[in-house]
């Protein structure tokens, strides 16, 4: 929670006219409000989450942990025994991931003894209620999936929902994976702050393939610490390449399409900062490094521990400095009074 | 007059119509709501622009008055000094309620919004939502809170407080409807005058996404001088667009992950 807000001094744009503007206005005698007055005092008209560090840490985790299941189940069907290492991997960092994310996301509430209300009524129209039903979700059926790897890898002598876990898994499984990988997208995308709802057509997509890049990384990173087959390695590399590709894409097109409107993700520092950690050394450094080996034929014998360690630590602070610069736009963005008289959309 | 608020026919809408012409900045409106609600102070912060050292509304101030100064050096009898009472809207259309995740937010028996500060969890996705910039989470309760259009005194058959307090009848408190025919009269005598006044949340370009306010205004120049946005936008309107580019870019990388893993697969 942010600590109180006094009047007065909360607002970057108050008392913030430009020595331009204000000599403009001492040449005209009119105290700076003529008729021609754009704004209330540049004050705000929107009001900014207050969503900091933890509600970043949820999107970060939370998508690592979506990715994770989707890899692990993704290789469990392709049934490559060489995958076992990434099936057992991916299972278990799905299930710490949505734990994790869970106890960031409570922890973020004004009451966080109240989260259990969030499942009083199923809301479709509220992007945070189908996102609240998609972390259940998805977490029930991480934990069958934690359970079921670990019945195989013999610490439980059996899997107490075995019966209950296939069917929910093939029902829920796909959707609730799908909307913990991008819903967080969705739920900035749908309010009123300029840059969010400008962005609509990508933030979520963005999301999904940072979800994607920084999953097959982190899962990479566990393989080369913790060892695993080099083809498996190469699989995820491939992953990790084409997902990151598509974000950068896409993060390329936002900025192109939006101009103006997206300005607080793309310009100063907060832009400079996603710029160097997300789109070059978290995307085209790892791409770089990582081409020769994804596009060559041969099958890989070697495990280049380094460079994964490396490539895969580099995605992965470019993923959660992509979900903070987009959080933190939002706030320069409910700001600026002038953001949302220019794009009434 | 009937009307459809989400779905519910109601015939007794109940709101506010603020008439910037006859406020004379004087706050009544700002303390009787603090005293009323019991809503803490904000402290003694000075904004140095002008008599507003309230600034805007927040989780603990209901009431805010706003204070334009338009001054023309050259023509003085031209310039002007404007007062506006801003409150929360109780829009027919209302983003925060339709964000509101725990069904905290609702709409009441009078038409207005209403939060249930007991049910209320603090999520505070209802905050970005609004596209007024009203309803705040308040740190120290740790819920979201705004304007309850006094929800506890109609209960009882009484005005708001902030209603009742005003000494020019700038703020006048009734059903909708009949504010509506006050506001038209109002309207069409300052009209007669020469002076060039609108109302503010009744058919205008505003209402196009979050339909007409329970709390409207008539003012004396565009909604921004007032810090009103001229076409609010109604956030669930973005929601298509948003899930559809984000299940499209899942459905993408799950057929690229199914491919990568089912090729390397066969081969084996």
């Amino acid at each position: 929670m942010q600590t109180s807000q006094p009047h007065g001094q909360n607002y970057s744009a108050a008392g913030n006219f430009s020595p331009d503007a204000v000599a403009a206005s001492m040449q005209r005698g009119d105290g700076g409000f003529g008729r021609d007055q754009e704004t209330y005092f540049d004050h705000p008209i929107l009001r900014k989450a207050h969503w900091g560090s933890d509600i970043i840490y949820y999107f970060f985790a939370g998508g690592i942990a979506a990715a994770s299941a989707a890899l692990a189940s993704l290789a469990k069907r392709g049934g490559d025994p060489d995958d076992a290492e990434l099936v057992r991997n991916g299972r278990y960092t799905a299930l710490a991931g949505a734990l994790v994310s869970s106890v960031f996301l409570i922890k973020d509430l004004g009451r966080p003894e109240r989260f259990l209300n969030m499942l009083r009524i199923v809301k479709l129209k509220s992007p945070m209620s189908v996102g609240v039903y998609a972390l259940v979700t998805f977490s029930t059926n991480a934990g069958f999936a934690a359970l079921d790897q670990a019945r195989a890898d013999g610490l439980i002598p059996f899997n107490p929902f075995g019966w209950l876990a296939k069917p929910v898994r093939a029902l829920t499984g796909l959707p609730s994976t799908a909307l913990m990988s991008s819903y967080t997208g969705v739920l900035l995308s749908a309010t009123a702050i300029p840059v969010w709802y400008t962005g609509r057509r990508h933030i979520p997509a963005i999301f999904a393939c940072s979800a994607a890049s920084t999953g097959a990384a982190l899962q990479s990173l566990l393989l080369a610490l913790f060892g695993g087959s080099p083809r498996t390695e190469k699989k995820l590399a491939t992953i990790e390449l084409f997902a990151s590709l598509a974000e950068g894409a896409l993060l390329l097109d936002w900025e192109q399409r939006a101009g103006d409107a997206a300005s607080p993700v793309f310009t100063g520092k907060r832009g400079a900062r996603l710029k160097t950690y997300t789109l070059g050394l978290g995307i085209a450094l790892p791409a770089l490094l990582n081409l020769s080996s994804v596009l060559s034929r041969k099958t890989p014998k070697k495990h280049h521990r380094l460079r994964t360690i490396l490539t895969s630590s580099l995605a992965l602070f470019g993923g959660y400095v992509l979900r903070e610069t987009v959080v933190l736009a939002g706030r320069d963005s409910a700001d600026d009074p002038r953001a949302y008289l220019r794009h009434p959309e | 007059m009937e009307r459809v608020a989400d779905g519910v026919v109601t015939e007794s809408a109940m709101g506010f119509f603020t008439d910037v012409t006859l406020c004379i900045g004087c706050k009544a409106c700002e303390v009787a709501c603090k005293q009323w609600n019991q809503l803490p102070s904000d402290g003694y912060a000075l904004t140095g622009n002008s008599y507003d050292n309230t600034s805007r509304l927040s989780s603990t101030t209901w009431r805010h008055v706003a204070f334009v100064e338009q001054m023309d050096r050259e023509v003085p009898a031209a310039s002007r000094w404007m007062m506006m009472s801003d409150v929360c809207k109780h829009c027919t259309n209302a983003g925060c309620l339709e964000a509101c995740p725990t069904g905290a937010i609702v709409r009441n028996e009078f038409d207005d919004v209403y939060v249930q500060p007991d049910v209320c969890n603090g999520c505070g996705y209802c905050v970005p939502s609004c596209p007024f910039g009203v309803v705040a989470v308040q740190p120290k309760s740790g819920v979201a809170q705004k304007c309850t259009l006094c929800y506890d005194r109609q209960k009882d058959g009484m005005e708001p407080a902030c209603a009742k307090s005003c000494p020019t009848d700038s703020i006048l408190f009734g059903r909708v409807d009949e504010l509506r025919v006050k506001a038209e009269a109002r309207v069409a005598n300052l009209r007669a005058q020469g002076k060039e006044v609108r109302l503010y949340g009744v058919d205008g370009e505003e209402t196009r996404d979050v339909g007409p306010l329970n709390a409207f205004f008539l003012i004396p120049d565009r909604p921004e001088v007032f810090n009103l946005p001229p076409k609010p936008v109604l956030p669930s309107r973005f929601q298509p667009a948003a899930y559809t580019a984000g299940l499209l870019a899942a459905a993408a990388l799950t057929a690229l992950g199914a491919r990568v893993f089912r090729r390397a697969g066969g081969a084996a």
